[in-house]
């Protein structure tokens, strides 16, 4: 059409943002990288991966992907049928030839699989003919500054590329990015207000999920350990008769935790909210769904205790929002030096190395705090996410029961207020012997499973809290007449913290196990699990090489999983008599073909 | 007479039809002559000879029509599209019309906004309406002699538009940084689009062959990364002590101190004056650090234990 080039706009190639998030930090991510492009003028969009039509990509002339990296090198669960796709062996090699990409990672290089999903990712793109912007960026958790470190110089050059060298466009002062959604207050109560502030469940049928979790009574909530153990570990029994969960040793439980009422009370007075006051949300987006999570109408009350993680700790962009969003000189001044690039050491000092929760960086900036609109109040705050727990009983054994072992997280920092995980905190608070509770929770396969084949030896290596899916693994098989099963135990004394000790002791007599413990603080030198796998080497080869049986690892992240296969190494390496090469490659053999399994936490 | 802003050297034209009368015409074109000097020229074109006359492509800076006091000429898109065409590059072309202001479907007299889209659509940007005013008596009478069309809702709106700054068929490169890289890049094979497209609409199913991820990976991507490489640059050094903005402890002095001196002074007092407003804004040496805010004059007791580092 004759003049239709007229206004001399800069030209704009359009950026496609595409993320794989698990706890939200990819997502957080990809929108400050949709914020910087429209700032730079470039057209961007920003989606979820599952969430696209895979079936445009090929027309896409330039995409980057923003992975995060979970469980044991897992993809995310937003990304988790686009992951499927990428793999199939059947997409041409050439169909990406029209696509220029990135890709940023995100991850915990205390793990093996450090950063897989990016990893792979990037050199499935590149086989199908996609043209690589810039090296593979990788995240790390591990690193001091934590994953920012990494990401600001890439993405720096990342703009270069895309747009050529340019000065940083300077910034409107203070001028907030629009909120997501609109909070219309209502002047009373609305009638149907229920003293039950959860959503009940309105589709039965379907299995329970996230959006429609089970409230399941808790039956009993017992302390395991000694009372002089340095940790309170929780024993909790959840009476899941009729609920339509279905669940199999190596499944975990997901548990949607609530805010502790003394929290609730501090950031509605912070804030100047009303509890009480109810209202509805409402999109400024056409395509922006209202979440579910949530009933319509609300009570600040409900939105505040069950959604807001205000004891999370904030982002970087928690701190440029809330400048924007500040009437005070002294504090805006502080806000913005902390979502600078040049203050991210600061932030990393105030605020991440210490894990300051959000509530108490309010604190820090009251009159931020009292100023700050409701609407804009899920662009600051994160949801609540979900935990997940190794299920630690069989329904083989107990039909109508769910159990689960959960170590109270509590540490210390340089605050002088003690760090408590949200989660477990809240389990601990609650006793079933004071009145009816019930918790919402849902189940998910777990990254175990057992053989179903009867003659086949199962070792399972589980020290702490890592024994929870062993022993619903164990009563399951017990339940089904496989009483091979030999089990590694680790903890520090017998009398504080020997878990289900009286239960083992029964099936030993029955001769449905086999257990070695290993009790590191009961000598002069620390004894390991791993010593005592070296020492019965022998038998764990034979049952191995010769038996068919399947090896299993669960526990702590850190330091174990590392000992353990490297034990298992030597085991091979001297019973089997093989090099260390082969000794590897029988070890990745067993991985690939699932008699070597892992579920570890961090 | 309204500001076309006519400069010396300028082609101009001036379109009339047999609304306008011949005085103001003359009267016009004499003005405009003024303007333009010997350098440029005016030339007189009635509208319904312009596409005949079918003058050289480019050739006007600006075009006036229907600008002539009394005139009620209405402009087709032809007309439009013949005067955009005649119109050099960036030149300018002013009109007036007698626009319809009811919502009323007339197809003789359009309403402003018809009017403003049939220039756009003729091929002219940056179209603005730039004066509404009323019609006079005569000029009502001249709607009803010379279009048939008869109404009291009449105005008079003048506007303005642009040739913009190219000619058809003209070309420049675009500076697209990735476009150019694009530009050298193979189309998408159609086989591959196809296979494609048959495979992402058919996501549901799991029986599909996938290669294995882990082959992908060569030894590097199995390393673990340098623990050096995870330090922030300035650690090791020690963390810099900085003193607040506003220090009255002594801290800031202090730090001048160090520069010169390599003796410390004695230890500041707790006396700061930014102590009760919380972690953010305290200094690095305040015994209040990791403490919650607190309201001035409040008293806060530091137990025996919180003065020790976590």
């Amino acid at each position: 059409m004759q003049g239709s080039l007229g206004r001399a706009s800069m030209p704009s190639p359009r950026l496609l943002v595409l993320f794989g998030s698990q706890t939200g930090t990819a997502q957080d991510v990809s929108e400050r990288l949709g914020r910087e492009a429209r700032r730079r003028r470039l057209g961007c969009r920003v989606q979820a991966l599952d969430s696209y039509p895979v079936v445009n990509l090929i027309n896409e002339p330039l995409v980057i992907f923003v992975c995060a990296t979970t469980g044991q090198g897992d993809p995310p669960d937003n990304m988790k049928n686009f992951w499927r796709f990428i793999f199939r062996r059947s997409l041409p090699a050439a169909s990406l030839c029209h696509m220029d990409f990135a890709v940023l990672g995100l991850g915990d290089s205390s793990y093996a699989r450090f950063n897989f999903v990016a990893k792979k990712l990037y050199r499935r793109l590149l086989q199908l003919g996609g043209s690589a912007l810039l090296p593979v960026c990788l995240g790390d958790d591990q690193h001091e500054l934590g994953p920012d470190a990494t990401i600001d110089p890439w993405l720096h050059n990342l703009w270069e590329k895309v747009l050529g060298p340019q000065p940083v466009p300077l910034d409107p002062p203070g001028v907030p990015w629009p909120s997501k959604f609109t909070l219309q207050f209502l002047q009373e109560a609305p009638r149907t207000c229920s003293e039950e502030l959860r959503v009940a469940r309105t589709d039965p049928q379907g299995p329970p999920s996230e959006l429609q979790p089970v409230l399941a009574p808790m039956v009993t909530n017992r302390r395991v350990t000694g009372p002089s153990h340095f940790q309170d570990v929780r024993l909790i029994e959840f009476d899941v008769a009729g609920s339509g969960l279905s669940f199999a040793a190596g499944d975990v439980v997901l548990i949607q935790p609530e805010n502790a009422a003394s929290h609730i009370r501090q950031f509605c007075q912070v804030l100047g909210l009303e509890p009480d006051q109810h209202f509805t949300l409402q999109p400024q987006e056409p395509d922006v769904p209202c979440p579910k999570q949530l009933p319509q109408p609300c009570s600040v009350r409900c939105l505040v205790s069950q959604y807001l993680d205000i004891t999370s700790v904030p982002r970087r962009s928690f701190f440029e929002l809330l400048a924007c969003l500040s009437p005070h000189e002294r504090e805006r001044e502080k806000l913005l030096e902390f979502s600078s690039a040049q203050g991210h050491e600061e932030l990393h000092s105030y605020c991440t190395r210490p894990r300051r929760t959000i509530l108490e960086v309010l604190c820090d900036f009251p009159h931020t705090a009292g100023a700050i609109p409701p609407d804009y109040l899920l662009d600051l705050i994160p949801p609540i996410r979900p935990r997940a727990f190794s299920v630690a009983s069989s329904q083989l054994a107990h039909p109508s029961r769910l159990q689960i072992l959960v170590a109270v997280v509590q540490y210390q920092t340089c605050l002088k207020e003690p760090r408590r995980g949200l989660c477990s905190s809240w389990l601990a608070s609650l006793d079933p012997g004071q009145g009816p509770v019930r918790v919402p929770l849902w189940v998910q396969p777990g990254g175990l499973t057992f053989p179903q084949m009867p003659d086949i030896p199962v070792i399972m290596v589980g020290p702490g809290t890592g024994v929870a899916p062993f022993r619903a693994a164990i009563q399951e098989r017990v339940a089904r007449g496989q009483t091979e099963n030999i089990l590694f135990f680790g903890c520090r004394r017998r009398d504080q913290d020997f878990y289900w000790e009286a239960e083992w002791k029964e099936l030993e007599k029955q001769g449905c196990l086999t257990l070695v413990t290993a009790f590191s603080r009961e000598q002069e030198q620390k004894v390991y699990v791993q010593h005592r796998l070296r020492e019965l080497g022998p038998l764990v080869w034979e049952l191995l090489d010769r038996q068919g049986a399947h090896f299993y690892l669960a526990g702590n992240a850190k330091y174990m999983p590392a000992d353990v296969s490297d034990a298992l190494m030597s085991i091979i390496q001297e019973e089997g008599g093989l090099s260390g090469p082969d000794a590897a490659a029988y070890l990745a053999r067993l991985q690939r073909t699932l008699r070597f399994q892992m579920e570890t936490w961090a | 007479m309204a500001d076309f802003g006519i400069s010396a050297g300028q082609f101009v034209a001036v379109v009339w039809d047999k609304s306008s009368s011949v005085e103001a015409l003359k009267d016009l074109v004499d003005k405009l002559q003024e303007l333009t000097g010997n350098e440029g020229r005016v030339s007189v074109e009635n509208i319904n000879q312009l596409v005949q006359s079918a003058h050289k492509e480019s050739s006007f800076d600006i075009i006036l029509s229907g600008v002539i006091p009394g005139s009620t000429t209405l402009h087709n898109a032809e007309i439009l599209a013949e005067m955009a065409r005649i119109l050099r590059p960036g030149g300018c072309l002013f009109l007036k019309e007698p626009v319809e202001t009811a919502t009323v479907n007339s197809s003789k007299v359009k309403t402003a906004p018809k009017l403003c889209s049939t220039l756009t659509l003729s091929g002219l940007v940056e179209v603005k309406e730039l004066q509404r005013e009323s019609l006079s008596p005569e000029e009502i009478q001249s709607v009803q002699e010379h279009l048939g069309y008869h109404s009291n809702s009449l105005l008079s709106v003048q506007i303005t538009g642009k040739k913009p700054n190219f000619e058809v068929g003209s070309s420049s490169q675009l500076k697209l940084s990735v476009a150019k890289k694009s530009s050298g890049k193979p189309a998408v094979d159609p086989a591959a689009v196809k296979l494609w497209t048959l495979s992402a609409n058919d996501m549901e199913d799991e029986s599909v062959d996938l290669i294995d991820s882990d082959e992908l990976l060569d030894p590097e991507d199995l390393k673990k990364p340098d623990p050096a490489s995870l330090r922030a640059a300035s650690c090791g050094e020690g963390k810099k002590r900085k003193a607040c903005k506003n220090c009255t402890c002594g801290l800031a002095e202090e730090l001048e101190k160090e520069k010169s001196r390599d003796q410390m002074s004695s230890q500041p007092k707790s006396a700061c004056g930014n102590c009760y407003l919380g972690d953010a804004f305290r200094c690095a040496s305040c015994p209040y650090l990791g403490m919650p805010a607190f309201r001035p004059g409040e008293k806060v007791l530091l137990s025996n234990s919180g003065l020790h580092d976590a």
